[in-house]
């Protein structure tokens, strides 16, 4: 599960070793990184929201 | 016009091609094809091939129309004053060009390009759902003629900007506006069941052995873009319909009097428009991402942030739309966030510019046509990619927005951007689609002329929205006369330009220098397999596909 | 070496000539507010860092495209990856837009708090002028444009301010505070003076808010910039700062002739005057749409001449005035309008173009139905 996150993370910045990335794709399962990318994509609006509304104050 | 184009066999005269009677020889080589002849051919087709090239010269034709559109635009504001039109037809003439432009010749060129190479491209014999896909083209011709009709109509065509903001585009508008709609609606029809189409077959027809991660760049850009059709088109659809109701049926959706709200319009709209800007750039990056790395002879830098890169931007794509929406007085964390999510932006899609920079390096480059828009490409797509940065900064934007400065932005991501792509792409599948070159020649004047036109017409609209010009005006005051009157000619250059490009594909379609299988040195996909010109049926036996390691 | 001066000479040379156009009217104006300098500051910033990407983005890109020619025997290399480059120009860029969101946020608030003002004026939107209304003053017009259809048409040397004048300018008082509160009776429009930086969408059925304070006594000209129809062009801001007492009077001699006007109301008025009057307030206000002539715009926008249905009843023709028509382009004039020119244009109307009715209408009756 660490390594799903690690990869979904590696993805929202770009930028991926790529053994890791071969290793994910024979190995993982695409279901884990979907859902993972979906939560981190929610994340991702909720910080910059968090982020605008403390800047705005 | 009847299309001289069979692609299944070299042309050998024009002679032979008139009389395409009942059994020509193409159809004598391929023993089940059994098709009707003549226009008939073309209108029952369901070869990916045949309704690619439909798709395209459709595009081409609007290309021209929304382009003399533009060249009326630009006649009229070559000087102050009111010369050529009145302010009711000008506003016809900018909406109809913007709304000809992105949904008649932008999207279905695109959609040409997908139909044609996607198959030969993952090793499929055609595309998933091939009837569909008959449908999808037809629609357009209907969808055009019907928007094309309202210039004639009483009280004139849609002149209230391809944005169609309420309540000008509601209790204000032609009467003709119910008509625009409905041809809208069969636009989206048709761009949902292409996406639909070329989702189904790239996620189910590709060659054994090819992965996910092994797909050319254009496979995978144009994968995303059709989920980012299938995800908008419904929006517009919405809104448009909400119009409708809003203009025949007495509800108040935007209109304040009523309980509406018109700022919800745009809300609305944006969702969908900017997906839709993405829409129209993403196989673009595809195209180039094919392009560079053949004519550098070297494999093309980071394929899977290339990969990364273009999902971030179809994500952050729903996370931006109110920024343009700056002025209409949104609370102060909305245009934080919307700031913040559009300079994010900025990240990937300079990533992609990199990664084709770093491509070049240490390449063994050669400049034929193709790569010459491609190169173009990166640099005029970066200049607009510079000016969308500035535009983020929403501070700013309040002195942008809306001026000949945002004209500017777009133009420079959506003519050197899309435009020079799909002419890129054009010159570069041309010896796969005809078994002909090219002619070398008049694709340098072609791409030369382009580029000074280009240039020439848009870099000065930076100075006169700076200097303070509203867009969508019909007249102007006396100090934007110089930056209109270099614009007005650089649109006349490129313009007429153009004809060298119908020229060229004439040629290339009539005869040419013989392109073999593999037309480009340094061209490594799975279309370069298949004979030039490609038969009208190729991969019945799917190819073994093997990726490349290290 | 001669390569790397060259190149060194020509980037010098290229921003010297771009400061010099910027320096020559190409660029934003910088503007007679702090929040005007601010803005044009930040564009600064943000244009200077787009030509150093620029320069070093493209440099990379022309030098491999020189060096690495085929033509020139160059063998291509086999990388296509490299984990560390990768990182830091994606790094790099956020680090740039971290820095460039920093003081855009800061501005940003500025621009945003509109507490405090000392004036409040409430800019409203027309198809296709102006309306202006010193809140708490009683102090309201309409602003057109006043360049004349000649000038369009080419039949006239076009004066210094083509389109960018007006009949009646928004005067406002320097060194103060103002609050704009904008709205529109129509379609959406957007009030945008460059010099004062303020740029705000006028929406129907909807109050934005902006404000200003005005370092510097001037003329100030913008545009409206959101389409808004026909004379979308023609619709132009004009902004005259005066210092503080010069508008304290200017503002007092307008409350004086708005009692006047007010108090018009309550006695009788004579058909010549009505018309007189009535025929200024059709042609600043009501032309634009049904024409000079009356003969409209069909099918959006009716003649008014040859109309005998609504000649037919007065009652509505003075409704529709006032209240406008829901669900059609004719907005409601009951807060634009004072009584005495609705009274005006309704004869005017009445007795124009043929329309021989012989109807008076009395400003107390259109006092009356606002009550």
């Amino acid at each position: 599960m660490w390594q799903v996150l690690k990869s979904v993370l590696a993805a929202f910045f770009g930028v991926q070793k790529d053994q890791q990335r071969k290793k994910d794709f024979e190995e993982g399962r695409p279901t884990a990184f979907i859902i993972v990318g979906l939560l981190m994509a929610l994340v991702l609006v909720v910080g910059i929201f968090l982020l605008a509304t403390t800047a705005a104050e | 016009m009847a299309p001289k184009l069979p692609p299944q066999q070299p042309l050998q005269t024009p002679a032979e091609q008139g009389n395409d009677g009942a059994a020509t020889a193409g159809h004598v080589n391929e023993g089940y094809h059994h098709g009707p002849s003549g226009l008939m051919r073309w209108l029952l087709t369901t070869n990916h091939k045949e309704i690619g090239t439909l798709y395209l010269i459709f595009s081409l034709s609007m290309f021209f129309i929304g382009g003399i559109f533009a060249l009326v635009v630009r006649a009229e504001l070559f000087q102050p004053g009111l010369q050529l039109v009145q302010p009711e037809f000008f506003n016809q003439m900018t909406t109809m060009h913007g709304l000809i432009m992105v949904f008649g010749a932008v999207m279905p060129g695109f959609v040409g390009l997908a139909n044609w190479m996607i198959p030969l491209q993952v090793g499929a014999p055609d595309m998933a759902l091939p009837r569909l896909n008959n449908f999808s083209f037809w629609l357009l011709p209907v969808a055009f003629t019907l928007l094309l009709s309202t210039l004639l109509m009483p009280g004139g065509g849609p002149n209230f900007g391809w944005t169609f903001y309420a309540p000008l585009s509601t209790t204000y508008a032609p009467p003709s506006t119910t008509f625009f709609i409905l041809s809208l609606h069969i636009a989206g029809i048709s761009s949902i069941l292409g996406a639909i189409n070329i989702i189904a077959t790239i996620l189910n027809m590709r060659a054994p052995g090819m992965r996910m991660m092994d797909m050319p760049l254009f496979v995978w850009t144009w994968l995303i873009t059709a989920f980012l059709l299938i995800a908008v088109m419904p929006v517009l659809a919405g809104v448009i319909t909400m119009m409708l109701m809003d203009i025949n049926f007495g509800t108040s959706f935007f209109n304040a009097a009523g309980g509406g709200d018109p700022v919800m319009f745009q809300h609305i709209f944006w969702f969908f428009g900017h997906p839709e800007v993405y829409i129209m750039i993403l196989p673009a990056f595809g195209i180039v991402s094919a392009i560079i790395p053949t004519f550098a002879r070297k494999r093309l830098f980071g394929y899977a942030s290339m990969v990364y890169a273009t999902s971030s931007i179809a994500i952050l794509s729903f996370l931006v739309w109110a920024h343009h929406m700056f002025a209409v007085g949104l609370p102060l964390v909305a245009e934080l966030f919307f700031m913040y999510t559009t300079m994010l932006i900025a990240v990937p899609t300079g990533v992609k510019v990199f990664n084709w920079i770093a491509t070049l390096f240490q390449g063994s480059i050669s400049f034929e046509t193709p790569m010459l828009f491609a190169l173009a490409f990166v640099v005029l797509f970066t200049i607009g990619g510079f000016s969308g940065l500035m535009l983020a900064i929403a501070p700013a934007d309040f002195q942008y927005h809306d001026t000949y400065f945002v004209v500017a932005h777009f133009h420079y991501v959506l003519v050197p951007g899309a435009v020079f792509a799909i002419m890129a792409a054009v010159y570069y599948w041309l010896p796969k689609w005809t078994g002909h070159y090219p002619n070398e020649r008049l694709g340098r004047w072609h791409f030369w002329t382009s580029v000074i036109g280009v240039n020439l017409t848009f870099f000065p609209m930076h100075f006169s929205g700076l200097a303070g010009m509203p867009r969508r005006i019909p007249d102007y005051a006396l100090q934007f006369a110089d930056f209109n009157m270099a614009s007005s000619i650089g649109a006349l250059l490129f313009g007429t330009s153009q004809l060298l490009f119908v020229l060229m594909i004439i040629k290339c379609v009539r005869g040419g220098e013989k392109a073999p299988a593999k037309a480009w040195e340094g061209a490594e996909d799975l279309e370069w397999t298949v004979p030039s010109p490609a038969p009208l049926h190729t991969f019945d036996t799917p190819p073994q596909f093997h990726h490349r390691e290290g | 070496m001669r390569n790397l001066a060259g190149v060194v000479a020509a980037i010098g040379g290229s921003v010297w000539l771009t400061r010099s156009a910027l320096a020559d009217g190409w660029n934003m104006p910088l503007g007679v507010t702090d929040v005007s300098r601010d803005i044009h500051g930040l564009h600064m910033t943000i244009f200077w860092i787009c030509v150093v990407i620029g320069i070093v983005v493209f440099g990379v890109m022309f030098y491999s495209l020189f060096r690495y020619r085929r033509s020139k025997g160059a063998k291509s290399a086999h990388f296509h990856e490299n984990t560390t480059v990768e990182v830091v120009w994606t790094a790099i860029p956020l680090l740039i837009l971290v820095g460039m969101a920093l003081p855009a946020t800061a501005t940003l608030k500025e621009m945003y708090d509109a507490e405090d003002a000392d004036l409040d004026v409430m800019v409203t939107g027309q198809q296709w002028r102006w309306h202006y209304e010193y809140l708490g003053e009683d102090v309201s017009f309409i602003s057109n444009m006043s360049t004349p259809r000649d000038q369009i048409d080419g039949a006239a040397a076009k004066g210094e301010n083509y389109l960018l004048e007006v009949d009646q300018p928004l005067v406002l008082p320097v060194d103060r505070k103002v609050r704009f509160l904008l709205t529109s009776d129509d379609v959406v429009h957007s009030w945008w003076v460059p010099d004062l930086a303020v740029k705000q969408d006028a929406i129907p059925g909807f109050v934005n808010e902006n404000w200003v304070r005005i370092e510097e006594p001037g003329t100030y000209r913008g545009q409206c910039t959101e389409l808004c129809g026909r004379n979308h062009g023609f619709m132009p801001v004009v902004v005259e700062a005066v210092p503080p007492e010069e508008f304290d009077t200017w503002l007092a001699e307008r409350k004086q002739a708005a009692a006047r006007e007010a108090s018009g109301v309550d006695r009788e008025w004579g058909m010549d005057e009505l018309m007189t009057r009535g025929q200024k307030v059709y042609e600043s206000v009501c032309a634009s749409c049904h024409q000079v002539d009356g003969s409209g715009n069909p099918p959006v926008f009716p003649a008014l001449a040859n109309n005998p249905a609504l000649m037919e009843e007065r009652d509505r023709h003075i409704a529709t005035v006032i209240n406008g028509v829901s669900g059609a382009p004719m907005p409601a004039f009951s807060s634009t309008l004072s009584p005495v020119e609705i009274a005006a244009v309704v004869t005017y109307e009445r007795n124009a173009w043929g329309n021989e009715t012989g109807d008076i209408v009395q400003p107390s009756e259109i006092q009356s139905q606002l009550e």
